[in-house]
């Protein structure tokens, strides 16, 4: 049986170009296996081989995101492989972010069977378990040969096209699919076992994790709103037309903060939407659609509301990590705070 | 209180019980009418998903809420929106038991959606 | 309370003139039993069949599934309040016919389900392809109404284990087993240092085709109660529960529940096993909450440390679950829940329609939406038209060759809560 042709992508670092400083190096492709590639090279024995490898800096990557997919398929396709293995990425966030598109895209654009692995906290997880297959690693290269030993079968089995069993017996971290099997003892074994280590304090993995609720526990309402400075949040996209800061239409890095003293009306030529998530078309022609700072300057007329607070918040929703989010609301808390704003409206769409 | 149903039999089988509001509609329609009722300060009082026959599997559901009215319940609100997510999960994959013996089969649902809130309204009437 | 298990191994099932076991056979006296099971005016016709583990047989659809015993020393007989006499049971001696059962079929609603096949992988999703099964087809008279047929297949089913069972009585047993619990007290200060830990188990109790009795009381009408974990064993709690065929609990089940076995195994060693908590799952939301404040209220009561929960059925029976666990984690009682999962066909959907954080130690059944193809069989017991009809079943279920695509769920037993089998998911 002829072996698997397989594509082996990695970044600068364990390409041997170079640390930090080499990151912004641009994507090149090399004959054979380049250095973990040895390892994987040995682990597929006689079923596949890596007849190249792909290199790309994880900041060049990561900063031209759409050009660098780009690049980077257009030289693995060039070796015609039948499987493409990325990293694995372990704790590494940039990286796992390159790998994991990499990966999906070989398998949305090219059809061609892609895995990679990295360690349960790295970023790109949430971002492509559902695209992907990623094997659980340890949280740094020291845990390589266990990588190795896991994804080189898995990867072996996936290009093989053979049935994919659960999470749990294949090694990858699980995608939200459930997927049936035996284990060695039934459950109302597995339950008293579960049990006592509960009550002994000892770690334990439930097979059905509850899904994640990251309930807020609502504040009071604002004592008296004629006197309340509000601010303007939003996740829709809302920038001054030309986006000057490049917020990304998508997977947003950033957000901006925006001075609109003086200004009672957002117009389609001083205001646009960076959103890629929906039609842009109206949110294009008066961005107080998504924004409504029209709307809050007449209360502010009127006395409704105290005031509009100076500046407002905008970044975009769709394909921003979790933990990005986070952060952003996290920084632009303490400014809103600090600022003395009462009360935020947040928009989304 | 009152009865939400689509089931049939309750047209021949009148319930002194409860109010009813019959509604000639799908399952997804009676879940969607006791979502609204509940929006408009009905309480839920019976469980939406009676019954281990499938959301895909039974065309009959009743459900029972409060006669009263007050402010929004949130748990009650919480119930009706997952089930209505479950429902439409199932419906991903509707059954369709076209074959022979349509009319005893629809027959059967509607005795089993009628015993499991005939026994709901027991527990009501206590 | 102590009950020892005499285990008679049974290893073939025949037909005979006379009715007895020997040498690890039943043999069965085809015209009594049929009889006896007549003794019923709304049974117009009984017929039996055997199948036996290994042979390509498929038996659908299955009602109920019921192990034989009997009680061969002490107080009361199996069944208590329903075929026995009203009596406290759980003490003594019960003689057990180990690896047969009886198990009904009969279409009480057209779209009745329970496949059970005895070779093949749908073998593998069943417990009951690795027993001696008798058969038992019973036919209602005209016109009877489906809560009748229901009680008519159900006693038939229980009077049939009880005839096969009784044939045990005198009987020297294999091996036997040996189960106690003490009273709070007296437990309490047998092993003081070991956690203190109950049994929770919910019981299907939403009306038509979706009962239980325990005693032969209808357990929706009860309030959450207590049990001594052997009482179980001589048929205290019996399933009137029809749907689905995948997470109700057979009789079988009752009578062999897996989580009051596993935690009686480590009880004097890693725990001590106080007892058990009985709890409904009625469709009132009231009653939920009822319900559930008293399981928690219970647990406090007894001074337990853990609990495990086992559910049965699914939708609004997630709601008692996740109460019960709430409630009793509120209390500082630490627990495992025991469900089954209905995640979609394609694995990527919600798996349970109620949740809560802290569910946080979950044993599950597996996927019941997962679709399975069953290969035809030789020969099938009861109807296999019925396929199409079969809960789990999707048009076109019943293939030209006789083979099934159905889903899990169709499968009697196979995603059992009571966390009976090894299937899981992840």
């Amino acid at each position: 049986m002829a072996k698997f042709r397989v594509v082996h992508y990695i970044n600068q670092f364990f390409a041997q170009v170079g640390g930090e400083e080499k990151a912004d190096h641009r994507p090149e492709s090399r004959e054979g296996f380049v250095g973990p590639g040895m390892a994987f090279n040995a682990a597929f024995g006689d079923k596949a081989e890596i007849v190249g490898t792909v290199v790309c800096g994880d900041s060049y990557f990561n900063e031209n995101l759409e050009t660098a997919t780009k690049e980077v398929l257009d030289l693995i396709s060039s070796f015609k492989p039948d499987l493409v293995i990325a990293g694995p990425a372990f704790n590494a966030g940039r990286y796992g972010m390159a790998c994991g598109t990499v990966a999906a895209a070989v398998e949305k654009e090219l059809g061609i069977p892609a895995i990679t692995g990295m360690y349960k906290e790295n970023p790109g997880v949430d971002s492509f378990k559902r695209d992907i297959f990623i094997i659980e690693t340890k949280n740094s290269a020291a845990g390589m040969r266990d990588a190795v030993k896991v994804m080189a079968p898995f990867a072996l089995k996936l290009a093989a096209g053979e049935e994919i069993g659960a999470s749990v017996e294949e090694g990858y971290i699980p995608n939200g699919i459930r997927v049936n099997f035996f284990e060695e003892k039934r459950g109302s074994e597995r339950a008293v076992d579960m049990l006592l280590s509960k009550l002994a304090g000892k770690p334990f993995t439930t097979e059905f994790p509850m899904p994640d609720f990251d309930r807020v526990e609502p504040k009071p309402a604002v004592a008296d709103i004629s006197k309340a400075t509000i601010a303007l949040v939003t996740s829709g996209g809302i920038v001054p037309k030309g986006n000057p800061d490049r917020i990304e239409s998508s997977s947003a890095s950033k957000y901006g903060k925006y001075d609109i003293e003086g200004v009672f009306d957002l117009t389609e030529s001083t205001y646009e939407t960076a959103h890629g998530g929906y039609d842009p078309v109206y949110a294009n022609l008066d961005a107080d659609r998504v924004l409504p700072v029209d709307i809050l300057r007449e209360y502010e007329k009127n006395g409704k509301i105290g005031k509009l607070h100076r500046y407002f918040y905008s970044t975009t929703g769709n394909g921003t990590a979790v933990a990005s989010a986070k952060a952003y609301a996290a920084a632009i808390g303490k400014e809103l705070v600090s600022d003395g704003v009462d009360a935020v409206i947040l928009t989304s769409t | 209180m009152i009865l939400i149903t689509n089931n049939p039999k309750f047209q021949s089988v009148p319930e002194p019980r409860c109010d009813m509001e019959y509604i000639a509609g799908s399952y997804r329609d009676v879940l969607i009418l006791v979502r609204d009722r509940i929006h408009q300060g009905h309480k839920l009082l019976s469980h939406p998903l009676s019954g281990s026959v499938k959301p895909n599997e039974t065309p009959y559901k009743s459900i029972l809420i409060s006669k009263k009215t007050g402010s929004l319940d949130v748990d009650s609100l919480q119930i009706i929106e997952d089930s209505i997510s479950t429902c439409d999960k199932f419906m991903q994959n509707p059954i369709n038991y076209g074959h022979n013996n349509q009319d005893a089969l629809l027959a059967d649902f509607s005795e089993v959606d009628y015993g499991l809130i005939v026994a709901a309204i027991a527990s009501a009437s206590r | 309370m102590k009950l020892e298990l005499g285990n008679i191994f049974i290893h073939d099932i025949q037909f005979g003139d006379h009715s007895r076991v020997e040498n690890g056979v039943i043999y069965i006296n085809e015209e009594e039993l049929r009889a006896h099971l007549l003794e019923d005016e709304n049974i117009k016709s009984v017929s039996f069949d055997i199948a036996k583990p290994g042979e390509s047989v498929r038996i659908m659809p299955v009602k109920d599934v019921i192990e034989p015993r009997v009680k061969a020393e002490g107080r009361g007989g199996i069944f208590p309040g329903v075929i026995s006499k009203v009596d406290t049971v759980g003490s003594g001696r019960t003689n057990v016919l180990k690896g047969a059962a009886v198990v009904t079929t009969g279409t009480i609603v057209g779209f009745q389900e329970g496949i059970i096949d005895m070779s093949g992988p749908g073998a593998d999703y069943t417990p009951f392809s690795k027993l001696y099964n008798l058969v038992v087809i019973c036919e209602p008279v005209e016109g009877l109404k489906q809560h009748a047929h229901e009680k008519a297949v159900r006693f038939a089913g229980l009077k049939a284990a009880t005839y096969l069972g009784r044939l045990a009585k005198d009987l020297e047993a294999d091996e036997v087993e040996s189960f106690e619990t003490l009273s709070l007290i007296e437990s309490f200060r047998q092993y003081p240092d070991l956690p203190r830990v109950a049994y929770v188990q919910m019981l299907q109790t939403q009306g038509l085709l979706h009962d239980t009795y325990v005693y032969g009381v209808d357990m929706k009408q009860s309030i959450t109660t207590m049990l001594y974990p052997t009482e179980t064993m001589d048929g205290a709690i019996i399933s009137g529960n029809c749907v689905s065929a995948c997470d109700k609990n057979t009789t079988y089940h009752h009578l062999n529940n897996p989580v009051v076995r596993d935690l009686y195994a480590r009880h004097g060693k890693e725990l001590n096993f106080v007892g058990m908590i009985i709890t409904n799952e009625n469709v009132y939301l009231a009653d939920k909450e009822r319900s559930s404040d008293w399981s928690a209220k219970l647990a406090e009561f007894l001074g337990v440390d853990g609990v495990i929960i086992s559910q049965e059925g699914f939708g609004n029976p997630d709601t008692d679950l996740i109460m019960n666990c709430k409630k009793i984690e509120a209390k500082g009682i630490k627990t495992v829940i025991i469900t089954d999962e209905y995640a979609g066909r394609d694995g990527a959907s919600q798996s349970l329609a109620d949740a809560d954080i802290s569910a946080d130690a979950v044993v599950t059944g597996g996927n019941a939406n997962m679709v399975v193809n069953l290969p035809p069989m030789e020969k099938v017991i009861g109807h296999v038209k019925l396929a199409d009809t079969i809960a789990g079943g999707f048009d076109g279920s019943l293939q030209p060759d006789g083979s099934i695509v159905v889903e899990l769920q169709a499968i009697t037993g196979a995603t059992n809560e009571l966390g009976f089998n090894r299937l899981s998911a992840r």
